[in-house]
């Protein structure tokens, strides 16, 4: 059975967030919740690395072992869901989530309940696929549509990738083997000259 | 006239009657209350179940993701 993963390479990875803006329009995410958010560390120094980073769909994933009403499941596709219909929005997820996967809707300043929010994989909910009931908790079902993540396809340097974590882990794997430490990126060294090592 | 003890003698002839004594009314009651609660607290919480329908795997290598593997290759 395959395993759905994201797998994000750090060396071509340049930070232009449009990954965070496609799943954004794809899934009529909230205002003030990013499913996706890309994270630059050193920032305009040498060294710089940015890193797109999403729910990682975790095998035993914190969020559904702290929920209190249980909303939490994962697929046989390993893509860790939750059902809107049961989150009392306790905020517990969002805690316990090393990656800040989980947030809520900020729709007033005080003592709003709203429902957690989070990356779906672009794989919907628990509501009968493709279903506007779905897409309007949930987003997209792209999976359903014999797609993948709609942040890793369109991702234009192919930094995020994502599907079968066999498969991804074998072209990133092929990637190292060719490029060797450093980024394979194409413009690279038109970008940045010769003061770039690949 | 009547005799000091002669109400008392006529109320424990009432719980007498009744067969519940009025000190042993609430331990009654909350024996009772034992029994019938018993069999709600012994059984098992149930586990919230999405259902196969909703855990059902959705991948498959269409001809769409058979082309983005191909392009990440590069």
């Amino acid at each position: 059975m395959a395993r759905m993963k994201f797998l994000c390479d750090a060396d071509r990875c340049i930070e232009c967030n449009a990954c965070v803006t496609a799943c954004k329009n794809e899934n009529d995410v909230p205002w003030g919740i990013n499913r996706r958010r890309v994270v630059t560390i050193n920032d305009g120094k040498p060294g710089e690395r940015s890193v797109s980073m999403a729910c990682m769909h975790c095998t035993d994933a914190p969020c559904a072992a702290v929920c209190p009403v249980d909303c939490f499941y994962t697929t046989a596709d390993a893509v860790v869901l939750h059902n809107k219909d049961l989150c009392i929005g306790c905020g517990y997820c969002f805690y316990a989530c090393p990656f800040g996967a989980p947030q809520y809707p900020k729709l007033s300043n005080f003592g709003s309940r709203g429902k957690m929010d989070k990356c779906t994989y672009c794989a919907g909910g628990p509501e009968v696929d493709l279903s506007p009931a779905e897409f309007q908790k949930y987003g997209s079902n792209r999976l359903a549509e014999g797609k993948l993540p709609l942040c890793a396809e369109m991702c234009s340097t192919k930094a995020l990738l994502a599907g079968d974590g066999e498969i991804i882990a074998q072209i990133y794997k092929e990637r190292v083997v060719k490029r060797g430490y450093g980024s394979g990126a194409w413009g690279w060294q038109t970008a940045y000259r010769e003061t770039i090592a690949i | 006239m009547m005799m000091p003890g002669a109400e008392e003698t006529t109320m424990s002839q009432k719980s007498k009657e009744t067969g519940l004594d009025r000190r042993n009314f609430f331990k009654a009651l909350g024996a009772g209350a034992t029994a019938a609660v018993a069999p709600v607290a012994v059984s098992p919480a149930a586990a919230v179940d999405p259902g196969k329908e909703e855990t059902k795997s959705r991948y498959r290598e269409t001809d769409h993701i058979k082309n983005y593997y191909r392009t990440n290759r590069y």
